[in-house]
């Protein structure tokens, strides 16, 4: 009796103690979005209240929550930011699981020459900090683009399209390409060694039915590595919706910003450290997509980490 | 299936399932990173021909006083405190948590949130907590207890503040990781353990942390590679003008490129922070394989 009343007191304790950590990750979270319903004046007069906005819905009140979002959502431009990380994010993941599971797929179930190499080239990515490969690139690109633009200057004229530049500096195009290659030892890796936990007859079976390998490939083992490629495109989405440093060196131009950039350089601007209302707002929207997408595919993501941990 | 008898439909298939990435990541990380090692051994302001000076970048790097010296120094401190209680806090709510507590899907839920936003949103978050207006929420605390307000943010501080920032953001990643390999540890070792009459504590020690050890050697791993790469949060609280007092080997590597156009003398911080992230993988592999216990 005395040790089960022992026991419920030691869960009580550890139920407290972490409740009180729980406080301390979500309390800043709310504060947030608390006071992105509040008028700057009202930040400033009540900063820890509860919103009036909630305190006393109404028209008038609203007006204050509508103004905040629609200052930052069209005035400082945080849906083209939105819109741009949409796409640049969109494109980056449909590429990165295309190729990566077709490449995966092909070292884990076939032996070739050279089939080793490839497949440790790719696991050595793994080690190489982005922070390596990026200030190449920043040359790189200059120069490419030149030889691009004089390639195509040909096809241009007979085409008569005028002065046709490329430039693979502050294009979307530019930094996807950089995104899907970076992100492929990862990719590649995880998605090879889930290929290779599926059972070996599938294949075949497929083959006798007289299907080829691309079919049997997106119509039999795609399906089969869904688990594999949800949880490869919930880490690499991640990771991509919050890149910073590439972006500041690739995505200069204000219109080609994504989230993360628009909000540090409209947090930067001097002119609207006093706009509370605007700050709290943007911090908002950068904030919401990834707990959203967490939120709805938290399991996957938690079994991807168990996966990793289990294995070392 | 020896290379013999692939059909030919087989090698096609190959072909196109291999080349498309090779490419790509030959040409976007294997070149560029060649491209790294050899703009590291030049003097070259990316405009005018790179001149080769062999290995005075990186013996200037590590010349007494210089910014890179200081700012590998802020580099260690960025891994060391902040790693530390990071693991000390993931490991005890892992623990408390296995232990079975009410609501344990709802801490562990919740407890990722921050790792899951962008770290420069964390960084403004942290930035608007700290405020020292009206509005900052932790001066405004200090102030209630009748303590003086403190300019968290100004470059003598700031890489203290940045501490609770890491702790706040990061600790859930580790616990869900912890949380799992605590979780695979057969039931059987703690009942015997039970029946032999040892506390929860000596569990912990003997059972838990042993048996864990390779997990916890990837989360060390984790956060020292995080550590010596770290850059969004500096960057974005010194508003893009970091100070020797707050740079980073990440951030001095910035701005030596960009902003000073001495392209070789920060690429070679490139270099070294990969020569840094492979021994340190490579020590800790080898300690790894050393301890690692079979179960």
């Amino acid at each position: 009796m005395r040790g089960s009343l022992l026991e419920k007191l030691g869960t009580l304790v550890r139920t407290g103690v972490l409740g009180l950590w729980m406080l301390g990750v979500v309390l800043p979270m709310f504060w947030v979005l608390a006071t992105s319903l509040k008028s700057t004046k009202e930040v400033t007069r009540s900063p820890f209240g509860i919103p009036d906005a909630l305190a006393h819905p109404g028209a008038k009140t609203f007006a204050v929550i509508a103004e905040n979002y629609s200052k930052a959502w069209v005035g400082s431009g945080f849906s083209a930011y939105f819109w741009n990380s949409l796409k640049v994010v969109s494109i980056s993941l449909a590429l990165i699981l295309l190729l990566g599971s077709m490449a995966a797929y092909c070292l884990s179930r076939f032996e070739f020459r050279g089939r080793n190499a490839i497949y440790n080239a790719f696991v050595a990515g793994l080690l190489i900090p982005m922070q390596l490969i990026l200030i190449p690139l920043f040359f790189q690109y200059a120069d490419w683009s030149d030889v691009l633009t004089r390639s195509f200057a040909p096809i241009a004229r007979v085409l008569q399209l005028g002065n046709l530049t490329v430039s693979l500096h502050n294009s979307h195009e530019g930094i996807i390409l950089i995104y899907v290659a970076a992100s492929l030892p990862f990719t590649i890796f995880t998605l090879t060694s889930f290929f290779g936990t599926l059972p070996g007859g599938v294949r075949e079976a497929a083959m006798i039915d007289g299907a080829s390998e691309a079919r049997t490939f997106f119509s039999v083992m795609l399906p089969l590595a869904k688990p594999g490629l949800i949880t490869v495109a919930i880490f690499n989405f991640l990771g991509l919706w919050n890149e910073y440093l590439f972006g500041i060196v690739f995505l200069a131009d204000n219109k080609l910003k994504t989230l993360p950039l628009g909000l540090a350089s409209i947090s930067m601007q001097a002119q609207y450290k006093s706009d509370f209302g605007l700050m709290f707002a943007g911090l908002v929207i950068t904030m919401v997509p990834t707990l959203v997408v967490y939120l709805l595919l938290q399991r996957h993501l938690t079994k991807g980490i168990t996966a990793g941990a289990v294995k070392g | 299936m020896s290379p013999k008898h692939l059909s030919r439909d087989t090698k096609r298939f190959l072909w196109i399932g291999i080349l498309p990435s090779a490419l790509l990541y030959a040409l976007f990380v294997i070149w560029p990173a060649i491209n790294a090692l050899m703009y590291s051994f030049t003097r070259w302001d990316g405009l005018s021909t790179p001149v080769w000076i062999g290995i005075d970048n990186f013996v200037n790097l590590f010349k007494s006083g210089s910014d890179f010296v200081t700012a590998i120094g802020h580099n260690i401190y960025l891994t060391v405190v902040p790693g530390s209680i990071i693991l000390t806090l993931a490991l005890f709510f892992a623990w408390m948590i296995h232990l079975k507590v009410a609501g344990s899907t709802l801490f562990r839920v919740t407890f990722f949130f921050p790792n899951v936003i962008a770290s420069v949103a964390v960084a403004l978050l942290w930035v608007l907590l700290y405020s020292t207006t009206e509005m900052g929420p932790i001066n405004n605390i200090r102030q209630a207890l009748h303590m003086e307000k403190v300019p968290f943010l100004e470059s003598a501080r700031l890489l203290q503040s940045i501490v609770p920032m890491m702790v706040w953001s990061a600790t859930g990643f580790y616990l869900v990781l912890f949380l799992a390999a605590m979780e695979n540890i057969p039931v059987d070792y703690y009942e015997a353990a039970h029946l032999d009459g040892a506390s929860p504590t000596l569990q912990f020690i003997r059972i838990t942390l042993p048996l864990m050890w390779d997990v916890l050697t990837t989360g060390i791993i984790f956060l020292i590679v995080g550590g010596l790469k770290f850059f969004d949060a500096v960057w974005v609280m010194e508003n893009g003008r970091p100070s020797p007092a707050t740079h980073t080997m990440s951030s001095l590597m910035y701005a030596k490129v960009f902003e000073e156009y001495n392209v070789g003398y920060g690429t070679a911080i490139a270099v070294l922070l990969f020569v840094l992230v492979l021994i340190i993988t490579r020590i800790s592999m080898r300690l790894l394989k050393r301890e690692r216990l079979e179960y």
